[in-house]
Order: C-alpha cells, then structure tokens, then sequence
C-alpha cells in the first residue's frame, strides 16, 4: 500500500490530519496536481473547492508544477541585513531565473519564503525540507552543485 | 552560565506530580505566576484549570508554530532539550485528564521532527502510565497558524482562519472539545515548577541582526534594554529596536535604559511579545526595513478582512515607490492614515499588529521617510 492511501485510511479513523495527505502529495509528487487533488477529494468525500481553498492557503504546498527542489530563500529583516539579498541575486543568475521561476531542466524553483527562525545562522535557505545556514555565495555554489 | 531552560530534570517532575495528584499540580502552575511564554502573556494555571474543569474529551495542543520574524527560541528548545517538552506536555496533560496531545511544528521546522519523534520514542513508558498519545502534525508555511485558533481550524482541514472568540478553546476547541494550547517554551518550564528552584522571571530571548553574536539567551525580565542589547555586542550602534514584525519598534538612544518587561512596553507603545529583539544599526534605512517588514504581511495576510488584506497591499505600494523616487509628500500623509486604521479595524491580531512596526518607525523616524519624499 502506498504512504498515501495508507494516510487516507489514518484519516478516516481520526489518526491524520488533511494537512499531512497534502504534504505527502508533495513529498512524493513535488506539487498538488489538479488530477490528484480530484482524487483526495473522491476518497476524502471532500469538496474540491474546500480542498483547493486549503491547499492554496499554505506556501508550501504548490498547486502548480515546480522543480524537484524549491529553494526558499528566507526574507526575514535579519536575513535582509545579513545580505540575502546578494543571495538572492546570486542564485537568479546562477540559475538564470526569476522569482517564482522554474530551470528549464525541471531541476529548482526560486522563492521568497517568511522568516525561517535561523537568524542566529542568517543568512538561511530552506531547499524542500532542509535548512541552510551561514550561507555564502560559495557555500550556495557547492551546495547546488551537489543538487544537480 | 548555566541556562535554566536546559536544566534535565529527568521526568522527576512527571513523577512529583503524579504523587501530589492533578489538583495539586494546577495550584502549583498557578502559584508560580507562569504566564504563557509565545507573548500572550495569559496565566498558564487558569487556563489549565478552565479545561480541567470540562468533562468528556478533550485536547493539548503545543504550540510550535514558531513564526514571528526574528524568534527562534522555541527551536533552540526542541533542539536542546526536547526532553522537557514532551515532559511538561505529560504534566499538563495529566493534570487537566487529556489523552490526546499534539505538537504543531512549522513547516519550517520539518527537519526537526525526526528528532522529536525519537524523543516521544524514548518517552513512551512514562506517557503509556497516564494513557497519552502525543502526534506531531507538520505545518506547511503560515504565520497566522501561530495564533491559536488558526492552528485548530488548520488541524480541523479547514483554511486556517482566526475563530471568533467566546467561544474560547478551553470551552470549545478542537473538533468543538475543550482544548489547551500551550507555547513550547511555556511547556517546558513545567517540569522546573514541579521539581522547584524555578525562577520566573527568566525567560529566553531570541537576538539578531546587526550584533556581532546573535543568538537565544536567558535573562532576567525588567533589565534595562541596553544590558541586554550588549550581550550580544552590536555592532555598528543600534539605531533601532524591532520587537518582531508584530511589536513596534523603539529608537536605541532614547530608550537604552527602559526596562525590558511586559508593563513599560506597553507603556511605551511596544509589545515585548515572544521576546524578540531585531537590532537594525546606524545607517540603515528604516523605510527599507518598513518595506521588509510590509512585504512580509503582504505574504501573510490570509485575506479574510479587507484592512489588513487591502491595507498591507497599499502599504507596500507606497513604501515600494520612496524606494524608486516616485513618492509624493501626499504618500506620507496616506501612510500615516491607513497605519493606525488598520490596527483599529483589522479582524484578527495578525491585522491589528501588522502596522505596529511603521507607527513605531513613523513616530521616530520620519526623516528616513520624508527624504524619499517629493
């Protein structure tokens, strides 16, 4: 049985939150398709509607496709002073996209995301569910590489 | 120095308060004067025993949805002593009779959670003694989760929209039961209150910015901004104090000896909050740091009522074109019109306190803003 259905059958009997069925969704997917979402609401028996209405309302779980890994860079005022903004210009031309852009190889997504709480290690970065931190420009290129 | 936070009290706590029994327990949290540590500032014993007091199922929830811009003392918490967490979770479970617990830990915090579930691993035989599941159930990326109806209705599978209130959580909660929602930091100072030698008036406060040494540090309440702002040796010299995006801000030079406690906050037009401190140095630009924080609450905002949805927009517009030159005297003026609208007419705490950190920044700072200005 796959980690979804096994999900879907927890939240039948009040073990697991629909939260969780959408980031499995993502874990396993990388985005919320509308194929999959119709699904969830089939077996959930509930309104794609609701179900679109919740899965919009959170910044990480992407109802549209996107790379495999989305890197988040963190728009905090701490970050902000701590130069992430150098960050950010780098990582736009290293990976020749903008902001909520996606490679043409299908490989990274480039967002802003709300503070990480690493602003004792600012700058930080989330890539899908990891953090990064004390970052430098030659520390992204290293760790991009080894994301290729 | 040794921090008391970190302090390992082995379960000896849960043990002691399994002895004196639960109303025993509910005098002691109410006793001790601890109030909830996420900024509410609520007396943690009246809320345990308003629940307590409710017959039938009923809920904890811990609330680790730490999202203030610029806190992260509840993550040094799960980070160092998780331990004390989930043993503060079993005491207070204990005490109001509640089965079935659950910690709400921020998307951004994902790679915590393994850590975490190993800790509940470890911690079974004392939960399996007072019949108490703990589940942990993983945010996805929104600051307003972190108030604590929001967290319900996100649990619930709804859109997480701030509930009305009465009715409380402790009346009608999750799933419509009486629930307790208790901050991390909240929680795991429990076990200290049970075990004794538990000073109240330390709390952790997460320091960042332009300083030399950020970091979570424990300090006593009521110690003068300037000790405090010291530790963690700033560098240039501060020219502001932002208390998260939520707080306000206050000038360093004028307020370097104000008392750093709840009281002469509010008395100054500040919320001390989570006990966040965003130190923001000489020759910053605070209608650049305005921007910031205004972009943030663009992100945020969930959109439900039209002050805070409409407002943030504006806001940003208008901040967006000081920093391209385009701004007019008249932009200020709007800008110091909608500030204090939106804090007197927004649905929820999120709105009300969106526009804190510009009032503050307008009040003191006006040059900053002006000079932008045709």
């Amino acid at each position: 049985m796959s980690k979804l259905s096994d999900l879907i059958k927890k939240y039948k009997t009040g073990e697991c939150e629909l939260i969780s069925i959408l980031e499995e969704v993502i874990r396993s997917e990388g985005y919320i398709s509308f194929e999959r979402l119709s699904q969830v609401s089939a077996e959930l028996e509930i309104p794609l509607a609701k179900l679109y209405g919740v899965a919009t309302f959170y910044s990480f779980l992407p109802t549209a496709k996107c790379g495999k890994y989305i890197i988040r860079i963190c728009a905090s005022p701490t970050c902000h002073l701590k130069g992430s903004k150098d960050l950010l210009d780098f990582l736009k031309t290293e990976l020749k996209i903008g902001l909520g852009g996606t490679t043409s190889d299908g490989r990274f997504t480039l967002e802003k995301t709300s503070c990480l709480g690493q602003c004792d290690k600012s700058p930080a970065i989330m890539i899908n569910d990891n953090v990064y931190t004390n970052l430098t420009k030659e520390r992204l290129r290293e760790i991009l590489g080894k994301l290729k | 120095m040794e921090m008391q936070i970190l302090r390992e009290t082995n379960w000896k706590g849960f043990e002691k308060a399994i002895i004196i029994g639960s109303v025993e327990v509910i005098k002691l949290v109410k006793d001790s004067g601890l109030k909830g540590r996420s900024g509410s500032g609520y007396p943690t014993g009246l809320k345990w025993e308003a629940v307590a007091g409710q017959k039938g199922k009923k809920y904890l929830v811990c609330n680790a949805d730490e999202g203030e811009p610029g806190t992260f003392k509840d993550r040094f918490i799960i980070e160092n002593n998780p331990r004390a967490l989930i043993e503060g979770m079993a005491i207070a479970a204990y005490a109001m009779e509640v089965h079935e617990a659950f910690i709400y830990l921020r998307g951004e915090y994902a790679y915590l959670k393994s850590g975490l579930e190993k800790e509940l691993k470890k911690s079974k035989k004392y939960l399996d003694k007072i019949d108490l599941k703990i589940r942990i159930v993983l945010g996805a990326g929104a600051y307003i989760c972190g108030e604590e109806s929001a967290i319900l209705e996100s649990m619930e599978g709804n859109r997480p929209i701030v509930r009305k209130k009465p009715p409380y959580p402790a009346q009608a909660g999750l799933y419509g039961k009486p629930t307790c929602i208790n901050n991390v930091e909240t929680l795991a100072n429990i076990p200290l209150i049970l075990t004794g030698n538990w000073d109240k008036d330390l709390a952790l406060f997460s320091i960042s910015g332009d300083v030399k040494n950020p970091g979570v540090y424990e300090l006593k309440l009521g110690t003068p901004l300037e000790k405090i702002i010291s530790i963690s040796k700033p560098s240039p010299t501060p020219k502001a104090i932002y208390f998260g995006a939520s707080g306000g801000c206050l000038p360093y030079k004028q307020f370097k000896d104000l008392s750093v406690d709840d009281k002469s906050f509010s008395e100054n037009g500040v919320m001390l909050g989570s006990r966040t401190l965003i130190i923001v140095g000489e020759g910053r630009s605070i209608s650049e740091i305005a921007r910031v924080f205004a972009e943030f609450f663009v992100h945020e905002s969930c959109g439900y009522c039209t002050p805070c949805r409409e407002g943030a927009f504006r806001i940003l517009e208008i901040l967006k074109r000081m920093r391209d030159g385009e701004a007019h005297k008249e932009d200020y003026i709007l800008l110091s019109k909608l500030a204090p609208h939106i804090k007197d007419t927004s649905y929820c705490a999120l709105g009300k306190t969106s526009t804190m950190h510009l009032i503050g920044a307008m009040k003191y700072f006006e040059d900053d803003f002006m000079k932008l200005c045709k």
